[in-house]
């Protein structure tokens, strides 16, 4: 190969280095304009102003400091704000393992008559955005008493995500032999038995693609939570942060700054970690079977 | 496969099946002496038979939503919304109950037919002993079915209703007045000539062309730096490519925030850099100009996506077999040739499923609009339909139910926007790996 590569090389020539010199200045200013935003943010939220007038337009030009830090948890919810994101994801998560991976199980085990119309209507529902019942959510949410609460929320987020992860599950069970359960109940082992000590097992992979889906999803999730939490100490991440900033622009970005860089570098510091997997995963949806 | 249908020979007795039908479990009960199933059967009848003026209430309701009672104090009116929900939730039990009742004449048949056969009737030990079987089924599919109906099917139904109310502020919001059925008025409002259908007409012409707009240039800028980073003769790609990553990694909500403080029009970084530099001698009203702010927002939502067809691309020109770019050679093809021949088409062809879902993942991009303008700037059609020059539907319908208080017209645009999607929904969805390991 690289014999034949050598002898291909073409000789030094103006044009092809004037091309080389066009490809390397839009790529640098392509790396300009993507880091500018991101540095100007990092070097705000260490600023010790408060305005957004008062930053130099070049970043780190100007004293720096953790004020925007004690701003942000001193003057603010925050901490509350990630605790209560943080709960959320959580309880989510997990109503979502239970809940999502039972329902898999019956769907891929049992045989009765109403499982094909069933699957269909997860099938069709799974279709529609999630905002098509947000009026009625709300008056639901409203009339159970649950507006303001984080279960209200909670139940929600898991139901709707119920329709395609049954579907997906659902799927990786049915690769699973049915032999080996089969087996486990000649032995004596009940239905619940089998599916905790054998299935569940082997399914660890998918259910931890779902632990992992539905604990990432509320984080920065917006919509939902700024229709049915109204007090301040029961705000998640994402509407704080908003509320903290919209029509306060020039006196709080500083320290919204702080907020979303302490928000932000976990999810970068994850994405890294995942990258190569997240390519891939990219790579086979493109690849068709 | 063709199926062969079999004639089912005509059942001798017929009694018990029409037993079940006058009420449900008698024929089990009088005939087939399934004494567990069709005392369950007759008890479910008779709970909703006990029961059943609430569901003539709870329908009675959800048909006349309530006559408007300004004697009463307000807290004692009769709510058309609560109506409308309890109304909904009656429906579904009888929808469930009508179920029941046509399972339990099959029910009673299959037994007729099965002793006909037979001559015997299956015992309640062995009935008892499936039932243990099923138990497990029913109670791990409960909890899942429960919040689905509530949570998924409920707000549909009652989104899809609310399109046909005129349940909007300032007249029509209870409790202090009712709503009232309007058959397809609201949907008339929007296709006459009104504001209100001018509005509509921008903003939905405005989704259209965002979605293309959006998705095109995030496609061809990530093409093209995909281009650029897999030329042999460029120095690091990797770090280009970490570089360019970035704005995929960070959260799309808090990249918009901060883009909309480096745009702001008076205290801009942006805007202040252009002055010093001499560029512009007033600053640029980014956001809040008509046509600047509908470019600003897709060239900001090209820093936010360009990243995600360039690792996509990246992916697919690597995976092109190499033997394919050999053989060409070989037939004497020359790079350029090699390139528009081969590679081009390969990445065409692989990433036009992707280039699909993104589109419509755009056509509802709420938060590229809502997080940068917040719809604005506003003009004239704005004033009475809140709809703004970057507002799509998506950011339209929200605005609408959270500060305008115009359910109808968000459920008619909901309906609206749900027609539109719903093909590509069902295109995206039969290509994932749940529809196609998942049989049925």
């Amino acid at each position: 190969m690289s014999a034949i590569t050598a002898k291909k090389r073409r000789p030094f020539s103006i044009g092809r280095m004037l091309t080389y010199l066009l490809l390397y200045s839009i790529l640098l200013s392509v790396s300009i304009l993507v880091l500018y935003p991101l540095l100007f943010t990092l070097s705000s939220a260490f600023s010790l102003g408060d305005s957004l007038a008062g930053l130099t337009v070049y970043p780190f030009q100007q004293p720096m400091g953790l004020r925007q830090f004690e701003r942000l948890f001193n003057e603010t919810n925050y901490a509350k704000w990630f605790m209560n994101t943080l709960k959320i994801a959580t309880i989510n998560s997990a109503l979502s393992v239970v809940v999502t991976t039972v329902t898999a199980y019956v769907f891929s085990r049992f045989k009765f008559g109403a499982k094909k119309p069933l699957m269909m209507s997860l099938l069709i529902l799974q279709m529609f955005p999630s905002f098509a019942g947000m009026i009625a959510l709300y008056i639901l949410v409203w009339r159970m008493g649950l507006l303001d609460s984080h279960l209200g929320l909670i139940l929600i987020y898991a139901a709707g995500n119920i329709p395609y992860n049954t579907w997906l599950i659902k799927g990786y069970l049915d690769t699973i032999p049915r032999s080996l359960d089969e087996a486990a109940r000649v032995d004596g082992a009940g239905y619940f038995t089998s599916f905790w000590k054998i299935i569940l097992p082997i399914a660890k992979p998918m259910v931890v693609f779902l632990a992992v889906t539905s604990f990432t999803g509320p984080w920065m999730d917006f919509i939902l939570p700024r229709l049915l939490l109204k007090s301040d100490a029961n705000k998640t991440l994402a509407v704080g942060l908003y509320e903290l900033i919209n029509g306060r622009e020039n006196n709080n970005f500083t320290m919204f700054a702080a907020g979303a860089v302490l928000v932000a570098v976990p999810f970068i510091i994850i994405f890294a970690f995942n990258q190569k997997y997240l390519t891939q995963v990219l790579a086979s949806g493109a690849v068709k079977e | 496969m063709a199926k062969t249908k079999y004639r089912v020979p005509p059942l001798k007795n017929k009694a018990p099946v029409w037993a079940s039908t006058v009420f449900m479990g008698m024929g089990q009960l009088l005939f087939q002496k399934q004494y567990v199933k069709g005392a369950f059967y007759a008890l479910i009848e008779l709970l909703v038979l006990i029961n059943s003026k609430y569901f003539i209430k709870g329908i009675v309701g959800l048909v006349t939503l309530g006559e408007p009672r300004p004697d009463l104090p307000i807290r004692q009116r009769p709510n058309s919304i609560f109506m409308m929900v309890e109304g909904i939730i009656f429906l579904i039990l009888l929808a469930i109950f009508i179920i029941l009742y046509i399972t339990n004449i099959r029910d009673a048949a299959k037994l007729q037919r099965d002793y006909e056969r037979t001559g015997v009737y299956p015992s309640t030990r062995a009935f008892m002993s499936s039932l243990a079987d099923t138990s497990f089924a029913v109670i791990g599919l409960s909890p899942a079915m429960l919040m689905i109906l509530f949570f998924v099917v409920l707000p549909l139904i009652f989104s899809a209703m609310l399109a046909f109310t005129n349940y909007s502020s300032p007249h029509h919001i209870p409790p202090a007045n009712t709503v009232d059925w309007v058959g397809m008025d609201n949907f008339k409002t929007l296709a006459g000539r009104s504001l209100w259908a001018g509005a509509f007409g921008r903003t939905a012409l405005w989704t259209l062309t965002w979605a293309t707009l959006s998705t095109t240039t995030c496609y061809v800028g990530g093409l093209l730096i995909a281009l650029a980073l897999i030329n042999k003769n460029i120095k690091f790609p990797n770090v280009f490519r970490i570089i360019f990553i970035l704005p995929y990694a960070v959260p799309a909500m808090l990249s918009l925030m901060v883009w909309r403080n480096l745009l702001n029009g008076q205290f801009g970084p942006i805007n202040r850099m252009l002055i010093e530099w001499g560029w512009i001698s007033q600053p640029i009203h980014w956001l809040s100009d008509f046509t600047l702010a509908r470019i600003s927002v897709i060239v900001v939502n090209l820093w936010l996506g360009f990243p995600y067809f360039m690792m996509l691309i990246t992916g697919v020109m690597t995976s092109v077999p190499a033997d394919l770019y050999e053989a060409s050679e070989i037939d004497g093809a020359n790079k350029r040739v090699q390139f528009f021949k081969i590679t081009l088409p390969m990445v065409l062809y692989q990433t036009v499923p992707l280039f699909i879902m993104s589109f419509s993942f755009n056509l509802n991009n709420f938060g590229a609009v809502y997080f940068l303008t917040g719809g604005g700037p506003t003009d004239l059609a704005t004033t009475q339909s809140g709809a703004g020059a970057t507002d799509i539907l998506m950011s339209w319908m929200y605005k609408l139910t959270l500060d305008l208080r115009q359910y109808n017209m968000a459920a008619v645009l909901s309906i609206l926007v749900f027609l539109v999607i719903a093909p590509f929904s069902i295109y995206n969805f039969s290509r994932t790996k749940a529809f196609k390991e998942g049989e049925l």
